[in-house]
Parts: structure tokens; C-alpha cells; sequence
């Protein structure tokens, strides 16, 4: 009897201080975590008082394994840390590679790098509208009819990417110095047979979702992210621009020739779900134009300066500290290599772009619902590759 | 009267909806039913690997220099070196597809070409070990395509491609 | 005698007609989202996909959670599926084909059918796992929300027929079919609609599913039979819903040239896959938007309608 009243005192204490709140452990195994996150959830009824991502599930150890490769070996793993994006990936570790020996690729590398890394650009954006439309309509709805369309889309870039380098997501197609072979030879013509296409499907994405009010109504004001919170927290690409600041390291810190395009950065203005999402959809089609002046553009020659090495410790790099960053599909993506002249890396420092944009979360989705955390989290996009490395 | 318009809005954003739905409903789909239809695939496909003979002398080509042991990063390949009649030859050679990150490196380095990969890509196996190719199978592997990327073949692939008449 | 065999071939035929609903559901969401649906099983078209897929469910293990309220935890598939099935009791399939004509059909299928809430509150609360109980408290709320809409777009049909009894309905609407009335019809259709959308739990409104966020909600624990029959009473309802609709709103079996059966069935399939297109068309829609639009737009609509509906008969 003594024992059931002072428990029930106990409780009564905790609801005092705590309020009637129920714990969730959402993940890492959840089907809209986008991997492997782990969400401490505090709810009241269906209102989140606390939430508390936990992250680390995905964690490979890239930076300290990288310390024991030479740097032609390090450049296929980079695929794995953003696996939506490789092409990025590697492109902000040769651009690092190439910016400490001081070497000049080809023209016609540069605009490839710069096309494909814009058709990664695409093919990120669209499997991050797919899983959106899975966060708000649910595997079984529209949602997954959104996410069937979107795929369908990739799939026509991805079988590009396979013709060119022979694999469907992890490329290992940059090398220091330039690519590793020329497209094939009717690549450019079957690349501009699916520019309409693309650009047909973009139009049905928005009138299927972003015309949609039940999307508008799911998204507007929902998670809401001031420019000064973003800036602080390091949050960086379609977040950061989403909350109307045009920062884009394409303008900004233009790398591989990004000043010879033109091309819009389209910013939203409230930071909320909706203006993420709209940012994530005319980037798109900025990333069209970008593709179409690249074609347009696209000059003959040599893709490398030198041959392709066959030795593991062919490149060394002259010591010293190099930081390069890009503009990746999830925002600012940087590289910080320490050298000490042997031909592995004595360091080598990631700033991925997913991890500051997710740290935002526990700051913007308090008070919100449940089902919104699922809008919140899909709209900030993270990839567990690149957040845990 | 805000919920009125608000009412309208919903309509017509769910006729919108409904119109996308509609239209892709009369569309082929787009499946290919696995086991009856296969994909085309690219030539540079990257899939299995096969250690190669010479056509005209019938020897391996193959001489383990190890350079494809050592440049692997994701450390699948193991190899032991004999010599016979002054040259070398690989004693075994084990490539573990399990581990194998399908980069293309140890094809790009090897000097002798012995090395490739091929277009065959239904490499499934129930037991793990079984993914364990060894130089028997490696070599029985000639006989699927190969795919165009060979190690000296890289440096010509990135000069001036030239019209598809002369390459062949 | 009569009844009784009357009973089985109806439960035999519901259970038949349901599984091919999920296989029409399956192929058609399949062609909407350019891939084929199921075509291996049956060769043409994976025509016996639904008997796989029941023979799958009856032979896999039936899992019981250690922390389950055993008895709500068992008790719930089958008060579920009993609510659901009920109602065809009343429901005609045809000229005078039907179990038993109530005087007050009408309610009697609001009735029971409301009574697969306390199955559902039963498998959440039963479950013991805060996933199904968030569920099961969402679709309590919003059953309870659009039971009020429902039911008085329900009366429209009667008010307008004068009786509760679905066959004098049908008989009511043997020249204009209530739906073709102005104004009333239309909108009355439309509330029943979305309401009857609400408490099937479909989307937009299947927040107690919400996999997104509540993985399955109250169906997370279960599995084998217990979970094919929440899923199946989930279909029943649907296939309920069609009739209903049909017999109400859309002249039931009224219609030139065909016999009388197969107009109902036409008019209950055509209304099925509206609520097809619309699920796999739209995303999903936060329980306090679903909540607000029940007690803001369509209560007061449905109460406007009612009285609109009562006028008219009285003028004409």
C-alpha cells in the first residue's frame, strides 16, 4: 500500500515538473528517418515538446581510413559519403587534390565536371522529393505515386551515368588531373534528347505538389528557420537559402568555372518547409540551364592532363594545409586536407553539408506535430553517409 | 468566408493532382520484368571481373606483380607469386566480391591488361565464401563480354575521341 | 434455411470480392505509378495474387508481444471485422435481393459500422506500444469528428426519400437520382464522400496508418490472420462505403437495359476507384487540419445541406 502511494507520488512529480509527456524512440529503424537517425521524441498528446536526434549508426571511420590511403585510393570512397551525390563528393576532394599540387585541368574537363556534377545535382534533388512526398503522403498514397515518378525521372539520368562510367551510383569517374575517360560518343546527343523530358516531368512535380494546397497546407510555416539561427548553426545550401539567404559557393567562391554560367539563385522567404522545397524544385531547373549552356559550350580536346597512374603512390602532395569547398546538392561541402609531402594524407577533414543542417532540428520543431517532424527532418534532407562519415 | 475559398482551393488542387495521375495512368509503364526481359547494358559496365589469357599463345596474363594488390582500397585482392622460366605468374589469386567496391582501380593499373572487368552482373551466391573468386573462376570468367574499359586502354580513352569508324 | 444459406454465399462473396478489390487496388495503383502490378502470380495479369497472399497470412506465425492486454489484444481483429460485415446485412444487392429490409437501415448501417472504433481503440491500447496507441487516440478523434458530417449527409437521401429503408431509397430515386437533384445532391455527395474517406481511413485521412511517422499505428503488432483481418475490415469498409454511396446518392440499381444487379455493381466499382484515384493522387493531410475541417467546413455545410433538404421536400 505504502509502496503503490509513493509511486504514485513519484509519478505525480515527474508529470509536475515534466508535464504528462510521453518518450518515443523514433529509429534508427524507422521507415522515414532517411537512414539510420535516431529521434528522442517528448510528446504532449501529439504536440513535441523535445526532440533529440542521435546520430552515429552510420559511422565508417572515412576520415581516419583515409589517413591510411594513398590519395588516388581515397577517391572511389568519397563516393560512399553522400551516396546520392558521388559526383560532388569527388569533385570537392580532386578540386582539393588539384588545388595543393597547383595543377590546370583541360577545358573539356572542367565543363564535364561542371555538367555532371549538375546532373547530380537533378538526380539528388529529385530522390529528395520522392522521399518528401513519402514523409507527407506515405508509402501507400500519393506520396509513393511522387516518389515512382521521381525515380522514373533518376532512372533516365542514372543510365546516362552508367554509359559514361560504367557504374549507376558510385562513379569513381574524377581523377586528379581530370576524368578518367571521355563520354561515349553519343552521349551529348542522347543527353539533350532527355533535357525535354526532364523538364516535362519538373512541370508535373509542381502541379502534382507544389500547386497542391494540401501540400502547401502540410508545409507553409511548418518549421520555420530564421536566417540568424541558420548562419549560426552552419546550416548551408537550400536550408540556408530556403530562409532567403542567396549564398551559393557557385557565386560565391566560383570553383571549376561556375563564373562562366549563368545561372539564378532562387531563394524562398518565410525558411519554412515550403520555401525549402521550392528552393530544392528551381534549383532544378537552374541546374537545366546550366546543362544546356554546358552543351552548348562543351569544347574538344583532352579530359586529363595525365594519364591515368598505375602506381598507388603516384600523386604526392607538397606539404602544407589546403581547404577547398563546393557547392553540393545539401549545401556547403568542404574538404580540409593537412599533407606532410608523403603520399598519404596526414589529415583529412570533411565539412559535411547534412550534418550542420540537421543540427538545426532540435531548434525548429519544437511545438510542431508529430507528422511534422517527418515534413521537418525530409525538408532538411540529411544523408547518413555524410553526417556519420 | 475564408474557409470558402480556401474549400475552392482544395478543389482544385486536388483536380490538379488528380489530372498528373490521370495522365500517367494511360503511360507504358516503365517496368522490365526481371527474369523474361533484361536490361541493355552500357559497354563500360563494371561488374565481375576475369583474368585474362593471351588469345594467340594460350598463357596467363597475369604476372604478379602485385600492383592490384597494392592499389586496392578496399584490400579484396590477394595474391602469391611464382616464377617460372623467368617470368612470373600468380600462384593464387583471390578476389573477395563481397568487400569489392567495384572502383575500376585495379584494372586501371595493371600493366598488363590481365586484369578486366565484365558485363556479367548476376553474381549473386546463397553462401558468402562463395563470393570468394579465386583464379580458377577468375579465368573461367573470360568467357562473359568484357567490358571497354581495359587498363592501357584509359589513356586512349581520354585523348580526341575519334569517329566510330576507326575505333572499333 | 433460406437465410442461413443466404448469409454464408453473402460472406463467402463479400470475402471474394475483397480480394479482388485489393488486386483491382494493386494493378491499378500500378499502372498510375508506371509499373504493371502484380503479374507473376496467375499468369495473366497475377490474377490469383489475392489467394496468395491469403494463403501467406494464414500460414505465417502469429506473433503475440509479451506486454500485450491479451484479451483487447485478441478480441480486436474480430470486433473489427464483425462491425464491418454487419452492415451488409441491410444492404440490397439487387431488386430484392437482401438479407433482411430493416425499417431503419440506414441506421442501422451508421450504427454498426461506428462500432469498429472501439475494435480499433482495443488493438491500439491491446498492443501495448506507443506507436499504436497514438494511433488508436488519432482515429478515435477523428471517427468521433466525422461520424456527425456522415451521418447527416445520410439523412439527406432519407429526408428526401421519406424512409430509412434502403430499398424504398432506391424506389425514391427510380426517375432522378438523388445526386442529379441541384445543389443538395451534389454537395450532400460530396460530404458523404469525404467523411466516409475519414472513417475508412483513407487518404487523405488515413492518419491512424501514417506510416510515415507511426510506422502502421494500431496494426504495428499484429501479424499473421489478425493482421489480415484489420486489413481486410479495412476493405470491407471500403467495399460498404461503395455500396452505400451508390444506393444513396447514385439510384442504386436503377439504370436502362441492364439487369439490376450488375447496374449496382457498375455504379459501387466506378465509385470504388474514384476512391482508388484519390488515394494514390494525394499526400496526407495533419490530424488538426482533418479535425478543423470536419467541425469548420462540413458540419456547418451538412447542417445547411440537411435544412436545404428539408425544404425541398417540403415544397415539392
Amino acid at each position: 500500500m505504502n509502496l503503490i502511494a509513493e509511486q504514485i507520488e513519484t509519478y505525480k512529480s515527474i508529470i509536475e515538473t515534466e508535464g504528462d509527456t510521453l518518450l518515443v524512440n523514433m529509429g534508427p529503424q524507422h521507415p522515414s528517418t532517411h537512414g539510420v537517425l535516431r529521434l528522442v521524441l517528448k510528446l504532449k498528446g501529439e504536440e513535441v515538446v523535445k526532440i533529440e536526434p542521435v546520430i552515429g549508426y552510420l559511422h565508417r571511420g572515412f576520415e581516419k581510413l583515409s589517413e591510411n590511403l594513398t590519395y588516388i585510393q581515397i577517391v572511389p570512397l568519397t563516393d560512399r559519403m553522400d551516396y546520392l551525390a558521388s559526383i560532388t563528393n569527388e569533385l570537392a576532394y580532386v578540386l582539393t587534390i588539384e588545388k595543393a599540387l597547383k595543377i590546370e585541368v583541360p577545358k573539356k574537363a572542367i565543363y564535364l565536371r561542371v555538367l555532371t556534377a549538375e546532373l547530380q545535382r537533378i538526380v539528388s534533388h529529385l530522390v529528395w522529393l520522392g522521399t518528401f512526398g513519402l514523409d507527407l503522403g506515405g508509402a501507400l498514397g500519393g506520396g509513393s505515386t511522387l516518389f515512382l515518378y521521381c525515380f522514373r525521372e533518376r532512372e533516365i539520368i542514372l543510365d546516362l551515368f552508367e554509359e559514361f562510367s560504367g557504374a549507376r551510383m558510385m562513379y569513381n569517374f574524377n581523377q586528379i588531373g581530370g576524368l578518367r575517360y571521355q563520354p561515349p560518343l553519343d552521349f551529348f546527343s542522347k543527353l539533350k534528347a532527355t533535357l525535354p523530358k526532364l523538364k516535362q516531368a519538373f512541370a508535373e512535380y509542381e502541379e502534382m505538389l507544389q500547386e497542391n494546397y494540401v501540400f502547401k497546407v502540410r508545409t507553409k510555416n511548418i518549421g520555420v528557420l530564421e536566417v540568424s539561427l541558420a548562419q549560426r548553426m552552419g546550416a548551408s545550401g537550400p536550408v540556408l537559402r530556403g530562409s532567403g539567404l542567396a549564398y551559393d559557393i557557385r557565386k560565391a567562391y566560383p570553383y571549376s568555372g561556375y563564373e562562366n554560367f549563368e545561372f539564378e539563385i532562387p531563394i524562398g522567404e518565410n525558411g519554412d518547409c515550403f520555401d525549402r522545397a521550392k528552393v530544392r524544385i528551381l534549383e532544378m531547373k537552374q541546374s537545366l540551364r546550366i546543362i544546356q549552356q554546358a552543351l552548348k559550350g562543351m569544347p574538344e580536346g583532352e579530359v586529363a592532363i595525365r594519364p591515368p597512374v598505375r602506381v598507388p603512390t603516384a600523386v604526392k602532395v607538397p606539404a602544407g594545409e589546403t581547404y577547398m569547398h563546393i557547392e553540393a546538392p545539401r549545401g556547403d561541402l568542404g574538404v580540409f586536407l593537412v599533407s606532410d609531402g608523403t603520399e598519404k594524407p596526414y589529415r583529412l577533414k570533411w565539412r559535411a553539408p547534412s550534418f550542420s543542417n540537421l543540427a538545426v532540428l532540435p531548434f525548429i520543431s519544437n511545438g510542431h506535430k508529430v507528422a511534422d517532424v517527418m515534413a521537418i527532418l525530409g525538408s532538411l534532407d540529411p544523408v547518413f553517409g555524410e553526417v556519420d562519415r | 468566408m475564408s474557409w470558402m475559398k480556401d474549400t475552392f482551393e482544395l478543389t482544385g488542387s486536388f483536380l490538379s493532382a488528380f489530372k498528373v495521375t490521370w495522365k500517367n495512368l494511360w503511360r507504358k509503364p516503365v517496368t522490365i520484368s526481371y527474369p523474361d526481359q533484361k536490361r541493355v547494358l552500357s559497354e563500360r559496365q563494371r561488374a565481375t571481373f576475369a583474368l585474362l589469357t593471351d588469345p594467340k599463345t594460350g598463357e596467363e596474363k597475369c604476372t604478379g606483380c602485385y600492383i592490384c594488390q597494392n592499389i586496392c582500397p578496399a584490400l579484396v585482392i590477394k595474391m602469391e607469386k611464382e616464377i617460372i622460366n623467368e617470368r612470373g605468374y600468380a600462384k593464387t589469386f583471390y578476389l573477395d566480391l563481397s568487400g569489392c567496391i567495384f572502383c575500376e582501380l585495379c584494372v586501371q593499373c595493371c600493366p598488363q591488361d590481365a586484369i578486366v572487368m565484365v558485363r556479367h552482373w548476376e553474381i549473386a551466391e546463397i553462401k558468402k565464401e562463395n563470393l570468394v573468386l579465386d583464379k580458377k573462376r577468375l579465368m573461367e570468367n573470360q568467357k562473359y563480354p568484357f567490358s571497354t574499359i581495359i587498363g592501357s586502354k584509359i589513356r586512349e580513352m581520354q585523348a580526341v575521341p575519334k569517329p566510330p569508324t576507326a575505333s572499333s | 434455411m433460406n437465410t442461413l444459406f443466404y448469409s454464408l454465399v453473402l460472406l463467402a462473396g463479400i470475402l471474394l470480392v475483397v480480394a479482388y478489390l485489393t488486386w483491382l487496388e494493386r494493378k491499378f495503383a500500378g499502372r498510375m505509378q508506371s509499373r504493371i502490378g502484380p503479374q507473376r502470380v496467375g499468369k495473366p495479369w497475377g490474377l490469383l495474387q489475392p489467394i496468395a497472399d491469403g494463403a501467406k497470412l494464414l500460414v505465417k506465425e502469429d506473433i503475440i508481444p509479451q506486454a500485450t492486454d491479451k484479451t483487447a489484444y485478441n478480441l480486436a481483429p474480430i470486433v473489427v471485422i464483425l462491425a464491418t460485415t454487419l452492415v451488409f446485412v441491410t444492404i440490397p444487392l439487387g431488386k430484392s435481393v437482401v438479407l433482411v429490409d430493416l425499417n431503419v437501415g440506414v441506421l442501422f448501417i451508421l450504427a454498426i459500422s461506428s462500432l469498429a472504433l472501439i475494435g480499433i481503440f482495443m488493438a491500439g491500447w491491446g498492443s501495448a506500444n506507443k506507436y499504436a496507441i497514438l494511433s488508436a487516440m488519432r482515429g478515435v478523434n477523428q471517427l468521433i469528428s466525422y461520424e456527425i458530417p456522415l451521418v447527416l449527409a445520410c439523412l439527406v437521401p432519407v429526408i428526401l426519400a421519406g424512409s430509412m429503408k434502403l430499398s424504398s431509397i432506391v424506389l425514391a430515386q427510380s426517375k432522378v437520382w438523388f445526386i442529379f437533384y441541384p445543389f443538395l445532391g451534389q454537395i450532400a455527395f460530396l460530404i458523404f464522400l469525404v467523411s466516409a474517406l475519414a472513417e475508412a481511413n483513407r487518404i487523405p485521412f488515413d492518419i491512424t496508418e501514417a506510416e510515415s511517422e507511426l510506422i502502421a499505428g494500431y496494426t504495428v503488432e499484429y501479424s499473421g490472420m489478425k493482421f489480415a483481418f484489420l486489413w481486410l475490415a479495412e476493405y470491407i469498409h471500403l467495399l460498404a462505403v461503395s455500396l452505400v454511396g451508390s444506393i444513396l446518392f447514385l439510384g442504386g440499381w436503377n439504370g436502362p437495359w441492364l439487369p439490376s444487379g450488375l447496374w449496382l455493381a457498375l455504379k459501387t466499382l466506378l465509385l470504388f476507384l474514384l476512391i482508388l484515384w484519390i488515394r494514390w493522387s494525394l499526400v496526407r493531410i495533419r490530424l488538426d487540419q482533418i479535425l478543423a475541417l470536419s467541425w469548420k467546413v462540413l458540419f456547418p455545410l451538412s447542417l445547411a445541406t440537411l435544412i436545404l433538404a428539408g425544404g425541398w421536400s417540403f415544397i415539392f
